[in-house]
């Protein structure tokens, strides 16, 4: 599993070898569909820190997320027989995990209590960090604890499709033309709502920026 | 003041801090909870067989399936709604004319109509000899209600002279759309 670098790297569905990539997941699918159940664990073990990451940064909490990633998998395990491979699987299971957790954001009537994963600490030693302390003057360990809170914070301020794409391309990496496919929109749309989260995000966070 | 390269490489952007959300992941106790809890669910799922209804709504969803539903209830609309607009003219078409014309019908009826004449009337004593006369305006589509109604305005006249014995007609200044006239001539 990849900790560092950007998470689509793990699969690059876009970037190293894409083909290759959607074959092995077309040839696990196939053995599913053929009554092969144990193969499905193969796909929940690739993609579920993915999906994970996703909804976990959509929802703010981990719980949620925990429940929700469940959800997804085992959705994706009742359709995987009315799967074709006219797209790529993880497109379609970030699709799945998006609609999953869209429908629950707005069955949720009031926002509910934030709960957060902790930094990784090799992370928190990073540059950026060694800079916005300079900057703020601030001890480091606090900082990291207030930008996690403004971050999510600023994150959850968004729109439920603002928050997509910029998830999908800031924190999971993945390409334009994949969150097109993945939300069903065009490209043009996407690079737009991508524009406008971005600045959104500038404004909240402004205070670390520059 | 522009900024320098080395400022440059120093301020931080909105994707920097983005990138920082990679960085929070759960451990791997988390994680076999998770596998534990996902075999669990998956494995209910194999063995809980679906509702009734989830099942024929999952038979309906095929795109066959729609279209056959589409088709059926056009169909469905077509016996409803335009059959009975097809067919009306043809079965009804004149009484519809006929109810399209306001129905003013006067019905005269005689109760009894004996040989009569005023100078008998002058002369006879014997028995009543009169002629009752019912001017309705009830039309065929009014009910027996309406006759109670209109027997309100109904008036009777009767005008005696010692010399000369003649009868008027009595009229209702009501118009006739509300109520209707009659009267009893002797």
């Amino acid at each position: 599993m990849a900790t560092t670098g950007s998470v689509s790297k793990t699969f690059a569905p876009a970037q190293e070898a894409p083909l290759l990539e959607r074959d092995l997941d077309w040839a696990v699918v196939q053995k599913v569909q053929a009554g092969n159940v144990g193969a499905f664990d193969q796909l929940v073990q690739k993609y579920r820190e993915h999906i994970f990451s996703v909804i976990y940064n959509m929802t703010s909490n981990r719980e949620d997320a925990s429940d929700l990633s469940q959800e997804t998998f085992i959705k994706a395990f009742q359709a995987i027989g009315r799967f074709q491979g006219k797209s790529a699987f993880f497109t379609w299971i970030y699709r799945i995990a998006i609609n999953t957790t869209m429908t629950f954001l707005k069955k949720r009537s009031r926002r509910r209590y934030i709960s957060y994963e902790n930094i990784n600490e090799e992370v928190s030693s990073a540059e950026i960090f060694e800079r916005l302390t300079a900057k703020n003057r601030t001890e480091k360990g606090a900082l990291v604890k207030e930008l996690q809170e403004k971050l999510n914070d600023a994150l959850q301020k968004l729109s439920l499709k603002h928050r997509t794409v910029v998830i999908l391309h800031e924190i999971e990496g993945l390409e334009h033309a994949e969150i097109a496919e993945i939300t069903k929109t065009s490209i043009g749309t996407v690079r737009s709502r991508l524009h406008y989260a971005k600045q959104q995000l500038q404004s909240y966070l402004q205070e670390y920026l520059g | 003041m522009a900024n320098t390269p080395k400022d440059r490489q120093t301020e931080v952007k909105v994707e920097d801090i983005l990138r920082l959300k990679r960085s929070e992941r759960p451990d791997d106790a988390f994680w076999g909870k998770f596998d534990r809890e996902l075999h669990q669910r998956m494995l209910q799922t194999l063995v809980k067989k679906d509702p009734w209804f989830t099942q024929l709504i999952r038979g309906l969803s095929g795109r066959f399936a729609q279209s056959s539903a589409i088709a059926a209830a056009a169909v469905l609309v077509a016996m409803v709604v335009v059959r009975p607009v097809l067919l009306s003219p043809a079965s009804s078409g004149v009484s519809l004319a006929e109810n399209s014309e306001p129905s003013l019908g006067v019905t005269a009826v005689e109760v009894a109509m004996p040989d009569f004449s005023y100078t008998e009337a002058m002369t006879q004593t014997s028995g009543p000899d009169y002629r009752i006369e019912v001017i309705s305006g009830r039309d065929s589509s009014h009910d027996a209600s309406f006759e109670r109604d209109f027997g309100m305005d109904s008036m009777q006249v009767a005008s005696y002279d010692s010399v000369t014995y003649s009868a008027d007609s009595a009229h209702s200044r009501v118009s006739f759309a509300s109520a209707g006239v009659a009267s009893l001539v002797y």
